[in-house]
């Protein structure tokens, strides 16, 4: 039963008194909500007044350690929360279940005040019957999809902010854009002032803030907004200069549009900005400025249940657990110790079952943090649907920008090192891939080119495909550029196959853009993408077809911090070995070591394997006839290499510590770890040690057949 | 979390744990300096841009690093870059000992750690007991500022009392420092333009 015992008689009365007031409130909001849904006019602000109500309470009922009252309203909050975001639609089940919850609380409350009034209390139930009611309520096709919305708004839309449009639309209330241009020393009052005076005519389902800063100090914020008052009305309420309001329109021709943009005739001239309004007459799904939010301090959504933290802080922490599973580890290894010597069985036993327990707390706890780092793609994309924009109209090309998967969560700092590969992707791909329309239209192809942006998690890593339906990559003239740039021999690029010349765009000098453009083709080529990719463990592919399109495949893990790795001797020397880039580790035959141009190979399953010795790479004298040596197989992209070892000592969970920028430049090593003894060992970098041998032996193998 | 044990005692100087009371002394100005040595020469670089003093902790060779680099190490989990003083300035090596001490010192965001053979002390000293690098016949290095000249009188005194913390930096110190040997010049070094090497 419920714990409270030793809580004074006056703290249960002050308990007792706030959360009657609590649940007498839930229960005239209910009422209101019950007519509302009856009436069919449901005010979003009632299920929010519960919403927060219960959510008072839940927290009311643990603080004060009573469990049952508290699991319950945790149910009913979660039911709320679905309500609230459309998950689940109202109807007189939902209510039921409502008014039973609150009619619960009650007599809860009523054992509370007399603990011999046992009330009987089936959590389950409740639970069930919600679950029955999230199943039962498949949602019909999305209304959304029928406005013309840009999929990037859509994207950055909170889980509620989307169910609200949805709700407006489906009941067939105008949603409004309003375009404003404001200064930003003004920008608080304004935005306040125009929630106020909107309030009483139109529901603001949010703004959209854009990041940048105009030359003037000016900011682009776009307003999306419902209203069934009609445009005139609006206009004269919201009195805005300098700002556009239109309609958002459907997407099927048979509806009668409304008069598509209204300018509000104001002291100055109003500037439309942006794409959305210069073409908005043409039905397409580039209709909407697309404003970035992602940190940005201007944005007026509701903070109720989010807190902005600065990610260094989240650093902090993060490194503060890392450190935490490196005292777990010294423990371990101090158990281990303890296990040989006598006498101490029991207290050795007792200390093993808190070391247990303190690891299965501190894997939650990291889990925890990994997941506060998370960041949506959305907000990414989103930015990036500007570039798309301005780099087309620059190019004077129309492309259509169609992302899916906005919602993958990758590491915060993930996502600021995708920004760089990605966005240069993106340019090329308009630059260089996307035909002009009148080309376009010559060839049988859509006028506007598409450019897919899709994003999926995959295990421990994220895929990020961006696909153009563009020229595609000719290998033919990379094969050309190549041999003009003195890259490879036409004898190598002779023998390659066709995906072998399409990677041969990664090598450092290549650029195959005829003309080289302000956009792309200025000396960051595809290498530094690589190998900036590279470095954070990730990858890239690419597939093109000639005429068909080209298709990049960037896959990345999800966090970088905590890793598993491979921790190794050579000569002497600790090091770890990142376990994503391993394939396997075997022990090293000597005799089956055979040389090939002067470099040694090994045979692995019958196919060839290049080994690297670690001691003779990095420079150590190597120790004088190790009977046993091993090989570890690490793999990158296509590539395989075996490095050659003198131990290997286990694996184990690290956490990579970069080197200092005194150090930074220092190729073939990630950073160091500290393994819990206080000494640092080194985190080998196994693709940009792989590509580097790749690199030597190419030049050998160029300098061998031009001698 | 701390983690460092009880074998790399951590002194903490300069910015922060402690500032050096100015006894006002007549019209020349006094600076604090602390002085190492490295082999048989005795150099010193202002206490002010000492952040700590370390003894030799675990020193992780980094292959391929910079031929000053001797390698990192960690000061309390963060991985510091570890020069060689010796080898900084161009003097013959030598396998560190008991009573080889890291320097930290600031250089940017950064912050370096300095191998030096031994601590000796922290000399306060007048501008008259400096001959500045100007003044100086010969051509200097760049990193030389002057040479210190401490009178015989002045060996041994360290800081002045200054409340608690400068009771507790004292007694660190005096784990740390050797003021056994009479040092006669010291020469004086600049941090910043030392690190640009």
């Amino acid at each position: 039963m419920v714990d409270r015992k030793d809580k004074g008689e006056g703290i249960r009365e002050e308990f007792i008194a706030e959360a009657q007031e609590l649940i007498e409130g839930l229960s005239r909001d209910l009422l209101v909500l019950d007519h509302a849904q009856q009436q069919n006019a449901v005010d979003p602000e009632t299920v929010n007044n519960l919403f927060r109500g219960v959510h008072t309470l839940k927290g009311l009922a643990g603080m004060f350690g009573f469990s049952k009252l508290g699991q319950l309203a945790h149910r009913i909050e979660d039911l709320l929360e679905d309500l609230r975001l459309g998950r689940v639609v109202l109807n007189q089940s939902v209510l039921d279940i409502l008014f039973e919850g609150v009619d619960t609380f009650q007599r809860l409350l009523a054992e509370a005040k007399n603990p011999e009034e046992i009330a009987e209390v089936d959590i389950e139930h409740f639970e069930r019957s919600i679950k029955a009611l999230a199943v039962n309520q498949k949602s019909s096709s999305d209304i959304i999809a029928e406005y013309e919305i840009d999929p990037g708004v859509i994207a950055v839309l909170t889980e509620y902010e989307t169910h609200r449009l949805r709700t407006n639309l489906s009941q067939g209330i105008t949603v409004y854009r309003l375009h404003l241009r404001l200064s930003l020393d003004v920008i608080d009052t304004v935005l306040k002032q125009l929630k106020e005076r909107g309030r009483k005519v139109a529901e603001i389902i949010t703004y959209l803030p854009s990041m940048s800063v105009g030359p003037d100090e000016m900011i682009d914020i776009d307003v999306l907004l419902a209203s069934n008052s009609p445009e005139s009305e609006l206009i004269k309420v919201l009195d805005q200069s300098e700002s556009v309001l239109s309609v958002i329109q459907r997407r099927t021709p048979h509806v009668p549009p409304p008069a598509p943009t209204v300018t509000i005739p104001e002291k100055r001239d109003a500037q439309p900005v942006g794409a959305a309004i210069e073409k908005s007459d043409e039905p397409s799904g580039d209709g909407f400025a697309i404003a970035d939010r992602a940190g940005d301090p201007l944005s007026l959504r509701s903070v109720m249940n989010t807190v902005r933290v600065d990610i260094r802080k989240l650093d902090h922490l993060m490194n503060a657990v890392g450190e935490l599973g490196i005292v777990r580890g010294a423990l371990g290894r101090a158990l281990e110790k303890m296990r040989d010597v006598p006498g101490l069985n029991t207290l050795t036993g007792e200390l093993r079952r808190i070391h247990r327990s303190f690891e299965r707390c501190l894997i939650d706890v990291q889990d925890d943090v990994f997941d506060v780092r998370m960041v949506p793609l959305g907000h990414f994309f989103n930015k990036l649907g500007r570039i798309v924009r301005q780099v087309a109209r620059e190019n004077v090309k129309e492309v259509r920008m169609v992302v899916s998967g906005s919602e993958t969560e990758v590491d915060k700092l993930i996502a600021e090192e995708l920004a760089d590969p990605l966005m240069h992707i993106v340019r090329n791909a308009i630059d260089h891939g996307i035909e002009s329309p009148s080309e376009r239209e010559s060839r049988g192809k859509p006028i506007a080119g598409t450019l897919a942006i899709n994003a999926y998690q995959k295990g421990n890593h994220v895929v990020v495909e961006v696909q153009d339906d563009g020229r595609g990559i000719d290998p033919k003239r990379i094969k050309q550029a190549a041999i003009d740039k003195e890259i490879l021999s036409k004898e190598q690029l002779d023998e390659m196959s066709t995906s072998e010349l399409l990677d041969v765009i990664f090598l450092p000098g290549l650029s195959t853009a005829e003309s080289v453009s302000d956009i792309s083709g200025r000396g960051i080529g595809m290498d530094v993408v690589k190998t900036n990719l590279a470095r954070l463990g990730g990858m890239i592919e690419l597939h093109s077809e000639v005429g068909v399109g080209t298709k990049f495949t960037i896959t990345l893990p999800i966090t970088l911090a905590i890793i598993s790795a491979l921790v190794v001797e050579v000569a002497g020397r600790t090091f770890a070995i990142p376990l994503s880039t391993i394939q396997e580790a075997i022990k090293l035959d000597p005799r089956a070591i055979r040389t090939m141009e002067g470099r040694e190979i090994l045979t692995l399953r019958g196919t060839t394997l290049p080994i690297c010795r670690l001691a003779d790479r990095f420079g150590f004298s190597r120790e004088t006839k190790r009977s046993r040596q091993f090989v570890v197989v690490v793999v990158h992209g296509a590539r395989r290499l075996g490095f050659v070892v003198d131990k290997l000592r286990g694996q184990q969970d690290i956490v990579i510590k970069s080197l200092a920028p005194s150090l930074q430049g220092t190729r073939g090593i990630a950073g160091a770890t500290d393994l819990g003894d206080q000494r640092l060992v080194l985190v080998l970098d196994a693709p940009t040690l792989l590509d580097e041998f790749a690199a030597t032996s190419r030049t050998n193998l160029l300098q061998e057949s031009l001698s | 979390m701390t983690h460092y044990s009880s074998r790399f005692s951590l002194v903490p100087v300069g910015t922060g744990s402690f500032s050096p009371s100015r006894t006002p002394a007549s019209a020349s100005e006094i600076k604090d300096f602390l002085a190492f040595a490295l082999g048989e020469e005795h150099y010193a670089l202002p206490l002010s841009s000492i952040r700590e003093i370390m003894k030799l902790p675990y020193i992780t060779e980094v292959p391929l690093a910079p031929a000053n680099v001797i390698g990192i190490i960690s000061v309390r989990g963060r991985v510091t870059t570890l020069i060689d003083m010796r080898r900084l300035l161009s003097m013959s090596e030598l396998q560190p000992t008991s009573k080889s001490r890291v320097l930290l010192v600031s250089k940017g965001d950064e912050v370096i750690g300095l191998l030096v053979d031994r601590v000796l002390q922290v000399y306060r000293l007048t501008d008259n007991e400096i001959e500045t690098a100007s003044t100086m016949g010969g051509e200097q290095a760049a990193y030389v500022t002057g040479i210190g000249r401490p009178a015989l009188a002045r060996k041994g005194e360290v800081i002045p009392e200054n409340g608690q913390q400068n009771a507790r930096f004292r007694e660190q110190l005096a784990q740390t420092v050797d003021d056994s040997i009479g040092v006669e010049i010291l020469i004086l070094l600049d941090p910043d333009t030392l690190l640009q090497m």
